[in-house]
């Protein structure tokens, strides 16, 4: 019964409709205001009705644009690191004539390294044809790598800072106290700051510099953190140092010269 | 016999329309039609679908014999066959379905009544005025429009509902 009347109710609104619609196609046809508004109406309601179904049609292949969006992602991400290469070039490329004041700058490729010795060493891609001094400093923006020893035409020696016969000067936070940084002999990131006079305060997690008194190094260099520390002798304080730099994963250096190197080497003598 | 009496005054009625729409159109603010009450009072033992088709056909007539465009009276009045039983269930109730019965001033009672009238008549002009404007004319005019063809068609609609009541439903 209720199934009939159901029917019943469709059917008188299915004829409603059909008489609607009758009566406005007669009244478009037979008048041009009316015709241009039910078309304009008509148009109005296609648009809703076909937007809505685009969202529809979207929402539903939001699978494949998400498979879309992943593969460009990826595409983005190789293209990203391609520019990051050739920013980390330009950026090595470039050290060439960026001079610190006094210093002059050579970048460099590390051909070899050791690093399971007590003596550790590096060979560099350039040689004194390329304008590389003995006594140079070699640096990159994470710290200190290491001091060049000999050089030959295309190629340099250098000690490596994992060296127990390399000690640098450093200096405890932007205006603590200055001492010697040797590596510790154990960890390819660990470092002592020995000779710190024990009237300097400083906290862990204060980051260590060059100090600028080497001859070798520009100053400022962010080096590492402090840590631990232990007096010495009653005197001095022997701090523990992270190192920010990774000695397993150097491979881009510059290296660094001292213009007035022979000039105070002079006033020494 | 009362229903033959009322399809003759249902008939009269519609030439009166005709009349109406033809002869008495003072200002564009007032458009006077006895249609809704036409469609309203036809008995509601007839089913919606048949009120449909008469209500159609009444529209196209004045349509066709009247000054006005093809098709608008019958587009109002269709909604007003189609939305009748559920007005008449919404004033006087199941019962008067139930009981076969038709309503009548005296039965119901001059508010009830009016009330229906004026649901009836005020859909049937909001379709009519807004067809008739096809969206070109001002939204004031269209109100003042709809208030005062409300107005005088409603007080046309209750002489209209005394003449197809008292002539063949009482």
């Amino acid at each position: 019964m209720k199934q009939r009347r159901l029917l019943s109710r469709l059917f008188n609104f299915a004829v409603f409709i059909a008489l609607e619609i009758a009566a406005l196609q007669m009244l478009t046809h037979n008048a041009a205001l009316q015709r241009v508004w039910v078309a304009r109406s008509a148009h109005l309601f296609m648009g809703k009705v076909w937007g809505a179904s685009q969202g529809v049609r979207s929402y539903f292949s939001l699978s494949e644009t998400n498979r879309e969006l992943s593969r460009e992602n990826f595409l983005l991400m190789q293209e990203l690191e391609l520019a990051r290469e050739s920013l980390r070039d330009a950026k090595t490329e470039s050290q060439d004539s960026l001079s610190r004041p006094g210093f002059s700058m050579v970048a460099a490729e590390v051909v070899k390294i050791s690093r399971n010795k007590q003596h550790n060493y590096l060979i560099l891609n350039r040689g004194y044809k390329d304008g590389v001094q003995e006594k140079s400093g070699i640096i990159t923006p994470k710290g200190v790598v290491g001091i060049i020893d000999a050089v030959s035409e295309n190629h340099a020696y250098a000690f490596s800072f994992q060296n127990s016969d390399i000690s640098i000067s450093a200096r405890l936070g932007s205006e603590g106290g200055s001492g010697l940084l040797v590596w510790d002999g154990v960890r390819s990131n660990g470092a002592i700051l020995k000779e710190i006079p024990l009237q300097y305060r400083y906290q862990k997690g204060d980051t260590v510099y060059t100090s600028g008194h080497s001859l070798l190094f520009p100053p400022d260099i962010p080096l590492g953190v402090a840590g631990e520390s232990k007096v010495v002798n009653g005197a001095t304080n022997e701090i523990a140092i992270t190192l920010f730099q990774d000695f397993s994963a150097i491979r881009y250096v510059s290296i660094v010269h001292n213009n007035s190197f022979d000039e105070i080497e002079q006033f020494e003598r | 016999m009362r229903k033959k009496t009322f399809w003759i005054a249902y008939i009269f009625l519609l030439l009166v329309q005709l009349i109406i729409s033809n002869y008495f159109r003072f200002t564009p603010y007032i458009m006077l039609s006895i249609l809704p009450v036409m469609v309203l009072c036809i008995s509601t033992r007839l089913d919606t679908l048949w009120t449909m088709l008469i209500a159609f056909a009444t529209g196209m007539t004045v349509d066709l014999l009247s000054e006005g465009l093809l098709g608008l009276n019958a587009l109002a009045l269709v909604p007003v066959a189609f939305f009748r039983n559920p007005i008449i269930q919404l004033i006087f109730g199941k019962e008067i379905f139930a009981r076969k019965e038709d309503f009548t001033l005296r039965s119901s009672g001059f508010a009830q009544v009016g009330l229906a009238l004026l649901l009836a008549q005020a859909l049937f002009l909001v379709l009519y005025i807004w067809a008739d404007g096809a969206g070109m004319r001002p939204f004031s005019f269209n109100l003042y429009r709809f208030l005062a063809s409300l107005g005088a068609g409603f007080l046309l609609s209750l002489l209209t509902l005394n003449v197809l009541v008292t002539d063949s439903r009482e």
